[in-house]
């Protein structure tokens, strides 16, 4: 009787923790994966974007509030997949508010399965940033530029990328890489 | 008449390539180039919120006109509301009209009309059917704004200060602008970037 009377709550201690287990395992997991954004001034950007590399570097400027920004990301992150392997390096610079770097950039960022690194314009006026990056460009997201080795601007597009001319613009400046190999 | 048919044919062709070709030279999310400064912008008619027809002319203030792309759904120019509201206040009484546009497709005069309630938005706001004015003045964000005088010369393009949080903001330059106008004085930077969401365009 005794015996019956503890098995109770033992089973229902085991219960608890099996149900427990995969929950934790799954916070664990969240945690790991989050994504971490960088705050970058304008300064700093300068020297991402002007730097000689030895790799061509694809930068989307976008952020969480803006739609066709959004829209594009997962055709982003599959380019990304596909091209790093192949010497590409990608970066994301947001243009939301300070505020939303720990909140729903990273958020958003992980739900996208985004793993390239992640930054958000720290600028109070972002006009110099934009300057400095096209003095056509008017600041409207999203904005994609691809530069090769130099730091010089193969290929730009100011609103939603068009998939197959920013693959193509890609392959081109990673072929150029492999044949000079 | 087999020769005049096929030039009809031809010429036929020649026009619907032209229009297909007219259609497609603009591409996804690209917009037209902004209004220059010193430009005249000229007359046009929009509805209101209430859908009765509006002209630049009848709302126009006889120191000049600020014409602002906004929004309802876009942060960015919600954090402006209470700015805007305040140019409003400060400026219709030196004689200079803020009128507000909306261009956004997927925003209706009804969604338009309960937002300025909400926010005390007290200047007119126009619908904006298929962009038609967004893409003649070139607008490309809301918040953007475009100081123009009373005979719509444009005298300032651009945004409303540096900052989208008010506790960070350094430079009014559309403030500037119109103090210096009312003034008489130059207007010093007649353009600043304008940073916000993509108008969303028909």
């Amino acid at each position: 009787m005794r015996f019956t009377k503890a098995i109770v709550p033992i089973t229902l201690c085991i219960l608890l923790m099996t149900l427990a287990a995969p929950a934790q395992k799954y916070k664990a997991r969240a945690a790991k994966q989050r994504a971490v954004v960088s705050p970058i001034d304008t300064e700093a950007l300068k020297g991402l974007l002007t730097q000689q590399r030895e790799r061509p570097l694809l930068v989307n400027f976008w952020a969480t509030f803006c739609d066709p920004c959004r829209d594009e990301f997962p055709d982003l992150v599959k380019i990304d997949k596909d091209y790093r392997p192949r010497s590409l390096d990608f970066v994301t610079v947001s243009l939301d508010d300070m505020t939303d770097i720990k909140t729903t950039v990273p958020q958003f960022l992980d739900a996208m399965k985004a793993t390239m690194p992640a930054y958000l314009l720290n600028a109070s006026d972002p006009e110099p940033a934009i300057n400095l990056v096209d003095k056509r460009w008017q600041g409207d997201l999203p904005a994609t530029f691809l530069y090769n080795e130099k730091g010089e601007v193969v290929y730009k597009h100011i609103g939603r990328v068009n998939t197959a001319e920013l693959r193509a613009a890609i392959e081109k400046v990673v072929s150029k890489k492999g044949e000079g190999q | 008449m087999k020769t005049r048919n096929l030039s009809i044919l031809l010429a036929s062709l020649f026009v619907i390539a032209g229009a297909v070709f007219a259609a497609g030279a603009r591409a996804e999310g690209e917009v037209p180039a902004p209004a220059a400064i010193g430009s005249t912008i000229e007359d046009f008619t929009l509805p209101d919120v209430d859908n009765k027809d509006r002209s630049l002319k009848s709302l126009a203030g006889k120191n000049g006109t600020v014409l602002i792309f906004i929004a309802v759904q876009c942060p960015v120019s919600n954090a402006y509301n209470e700015r805007m509201a305040k140019l409003a206040e400060d400026y219709q009484a030196k004689g200079i009209a803020i009128i507000g546009i909306n261009s956004n497709v997927a925003e209706d005069a009804a969604a338009v009309k309960a937002h300025a309630a909400e926010h005390k938005l007290a200047f007119p706001i126009l619908k904006d059917p298929g962009n038609k004015i967004a893409d003649r003045l070139g607008a490309s964000v809301t918040p953007e704004a475009y100081f123009i005088d009373p005979n719509n010369k444009l005298l300032y393009h651009g945004r409303i200060d540096n900052a989208r949080n008010p506790a960070q903001i350094e430079t009014s330059d559309l403030r500037n602008a119109l103090d210096a106008a009312l003034g008489g004085k130059t207007i010093e930077k007649t353009e600043a970037k304008a940073f916000g969401c993509t108008i969303k365009r028909a």
